[in-house]
């Protein structure tokens, strides 16, 4: 803000204007009734009209016009003879007069509504730029409340007022408010609805006590509101869309997962129907050796089964956020024991090699959960590594956190799929060579997330690697060193 | 046999019922069953059976509540049954006062080898309690205060031992983390799970052949650990 705009009308109170029109006037009729002997009556004419001419472009229409009557009366009272009367003796005077009211008249009338012109474009160019600054601040945001919050900011800052509060009545109501502390108890100055097509989508509310809100306001704040209310409808519709676009996604994953998973429950259903019809009618004499491998057939499937309900529900769980760790602090290699001791019949065509060192720090993690992540990635080499090669399972601290390896010599991954295998039913290999859901992957991918850490995987030189990372700091803390007692009974 | 033991099944899933009832009247059990927890409430009150066999999943009541009720007034074994995923009603049934649990689907050597502990416990807790307690090449003399791994004595420090006491005492049972934490570190430290972590796995260092893949200090994922004896 320069200093001419600071001292301009618009910035100064009435009042103050009119004093420093008279201040002004009264410091030249001092200066001119200094110089009077010397100066000739029509320059001192001429001199008074340049504080005239000043004041009417700082101050306005107003102090300008009753300056010129009062320098008219000084004028004549100080400088025509003779002195200190109104009266006036001789014609030239009269002619100086008279020229010098009409010329002060207009020349106050001309700066004036020049300077008001001048005014009006001013404000009406700040409206326009504020305007432009909110549509701008609008573009592109998606979420109704960040606009909200906005709107309220800008009706706070170009109000200049005390307090700004914005009531939202959309699909969801909200509130907020500008600066943020506890409402107002007294009603507010002036009220704007937010008004759209669809009909009022709120309310701004404004406490400004002074000065008065003028209606040149009022008309900004309601242009305001409908900007706000054209921002709100698009994120709206956005959100509505977006909303549409994962319903559709959904329900065609939906269909996928259906005809996936009917045909993978049908297999063992078939088995077991199959098994126990024979066993119950009398295809099957009761030593017959095809008896106990029919009941382990129905026993197997029966667990397959079990195993396939199981990992649907892990990740209908996953999807719907239900997936919480139930964390505690836990020795990784337990969890891999119980793994493999139960994974012992599965492994018996494949070398384990086991890479955990003792001195692991305890790992705070859900250890039904982590043993899951195991039981997947191990059962996923086994099932496509090649019989007799080896599965290594290594494990190493890296700085807070912990990396696991699950590594087989089965077939390599395209790079373009290594982030693809982890995604809902994505297979390699034709559904028909490997059995399962297509979701062990992805059960992994959603544990090991809601633990905090990374799971992703890589191709080795001879085969296929899983990797995952735990953190180790657990709300803040590190795992605990215990003091271990050594006295001996 | 008129004194066979006689179990009380609590489920709502007459075909659960029906198969629990035919294989547990084949092995010469006594068998009611209620499919509604108010009604086996009445039924273990009016018939006090040796057994009870309850499902968590009931419509009318809370499985856990049907144990917390039967805890008010009788000691009668309880063997709880749960669908996966359901640790946290599980853990809550056990630490209430049941004695051990089944995960649906379940097999029925399984469901027998329970049954057989809880009876046995609930016999040994009424008579007297067996001093020593043996489990492959080990040896725990309760009363001495011994270990032995073969004919070879293991030293243990007095947490170890206190912590195998109690796991021996109850062995073929399952025991909840809180439940061992409260018995052997006291209740104060009953939140405590890295201790048991880490006393479990040490005790299993100096007990077992091979401590990754443990014979018998089984974990019981989520829920807690079970001794196992050769009993």
């Amino acid at each position: 803000m320069n200093f001419a705009t600071m001292w301009s009308f618009s910035f100064l109170p009435r009042f103050w204007r009119y004093l420093l029109a008279f201040l002004i006037i009264a410091v030249v009729t001092v200066i001119l009734f200094a110089l009077r002997e010397v100066l000739d009556t029509a320059l001192i004419a001429l001199l008074y009209l340049i504080p005239l001419g000043i004041i009417t472009a700082y101050w306005g229409l107003g102090p300008g016009l009753t300056s010129a009557l009062i320098t008219f009366l000084t004028f004549n009272y100080f400088f025509i003879q003779p002195y200190y009367t109104l009266t006036v003796h001789r014609p030239a005077d009269i002619v100086i007069l008279v020229v010098f009211l009409i010329v002060a008249i207009v020349i106050s009338q001309l700066v004036g509504r020049a300077q008001a012109g001048l005014a009006a474009a001013t404000a009406r160019e700040r409206e326009a730029t504020q305007l432009y600054e909110l549509s701008t601040a609008f573009a592109g945001l998606p979420n109704d409340n960040e606009i909200a919050q906005i709107l309220a900011k800008q009706v706070h800052a170009v109000a200049d007022g005390e307090y700004v509060e914005l009531n939202v009545t959309g699909t969801q109501s909200f509130s907020v408010r500008f600066p943020e502390m506890d409402a107002q108890t007294r009603p507010p100055e002036l009220i704007v609805p937010i008004a759209a097509a669809r009909g009022v989508l709120g309310e701004i509310r404004l406490w400004r006590t002074a000065p008065a809100i003028s209606s040149r306001e009022r008309r900004l704040f309601q242009t305001f509101a409908s900007q706000g209310a054209l921002a709100l409808e698009r994120a709206w519709l956005a959100q509505a869309e977006s909303r549409a676009r994962v319903l559709e996604e959904s329900d065609r994953l939906k269909t996928a997962i259906l005809s996936s998973v009917s045909h993978e429950l049908r297999t063992p259903l078939s088995t077991i129907k199959a098994a126990a019809s024979s066993l119950r009618g009398r295809e099957v004499g009761w030593d017959s050796p095809a008896r106990v491998e029919l009941i382990a057939a129905i026993d197997d499937e029966a667990d397959h089964l079990n195993m396939l309900v199981g990992n649907l529900l892990d990740m209908s769980r996953i999807e719907s956020g239900a997936l919480k760790p139930k964390r505690e602090w836990n020795i990784l290699p337990e969890i891999l024991g119980s793994v493999l001791g139960r994974m012992k019949h599965l492994s018996v065509e494949h070398k384990l090699e086991i890479d955990v060192p003792e001195s692991l720090p305890l790992v705070p993690v859900d250890y039904v959960q982590i043993e899951q992540v195991f039981t997947n990635l191990v059962s996923n080499s086994l099932k496509y590594a090649p019989a007799d090669t080896v599965v290594c399972i290594g494990a190493q601290l890296e700085d807070e956190w912990i990396h696991v390896q699950v590594s087989n010599q089965g077939p390599q991954v395209p790079p373009e799929d290594l982030e693809r295998i982890f995604d809902k039913f994505y297979r390699i290999t034709a559904a028909d060579r490997v059995t399962g859901t297509g979701l062990g992957l992805s059960i992994c991918k959603g544990i090991i997330e809601a633990h905090g850490g990374r799971i992703w995987a890589e191709n080795l030189p001879d085969g296929l690697a899983f990797n995952f990372t735990l953190p180790l700091i657990w709300n803040g803390v590190t795992p605990p060193q215990l003091p271990m007692d050594t006295e001996s009974e | 046999m008129s004194n066979a033991p006689h179990i009380l099944v609590i489920d709502d899933e007459q075909q659960i019922l029906r198969a629990i009832r035919t294989i547990l009247t084949e092995k010469q059990f006594k068998v009611t069953t209620a499919s509604r927890g108010e009604e086996g409430l009445t039924l273990a009150a009016a018939n006090e059976p040796d057994l009870i066999i309850l499902d968590l999943g009931l419509p009318d009541m809370d499985g856990v509540e049907v144990c917390t009720r039967l805890r008010e007034w009788t000691q009668i074994p309880i063997i709880i049954l749960s669908v996966r995923d359901s640790e946290r009603d599980k853990v809550a049934a056990l630490d209430q006062g049941a004695d051990d649990y089944l995960t649906k689907p379940f097999g029925i050597e399984e469901l027998l080898a329970r049954v057989r502990v809880a009876l046995r416990h609930s016999a040994r807790t009424q008579g007297t309690q067996s001093k020593v307690v043996k489990a492959g090449t080990l040896t725990i003399d309760l009363a001495w205060h011994i270990v032995k791994r073969g004919e070879q004595e293991v030293k243990l420090t007095g947490t170890e031992y206190k912590l195998l006491a109690y796991l021996a005492a109850n062995h073929g049972r399952v025991l909840t983390h809180q439940s061992i934490l409260t018995n052997v570190w006291g209740a104060a430290d009953a939140d405590h799970t890295e201790y048991l972590r880490v006393y479990m796995r040490q005790l299993r260092k100096k007990l077992e052949a091979d401590p990754e893949r443990p014979q018998y200090i089984l974990t019981e994922p989520g829920v807690g650990y079970r001794f196992i004896t050769d009993e």
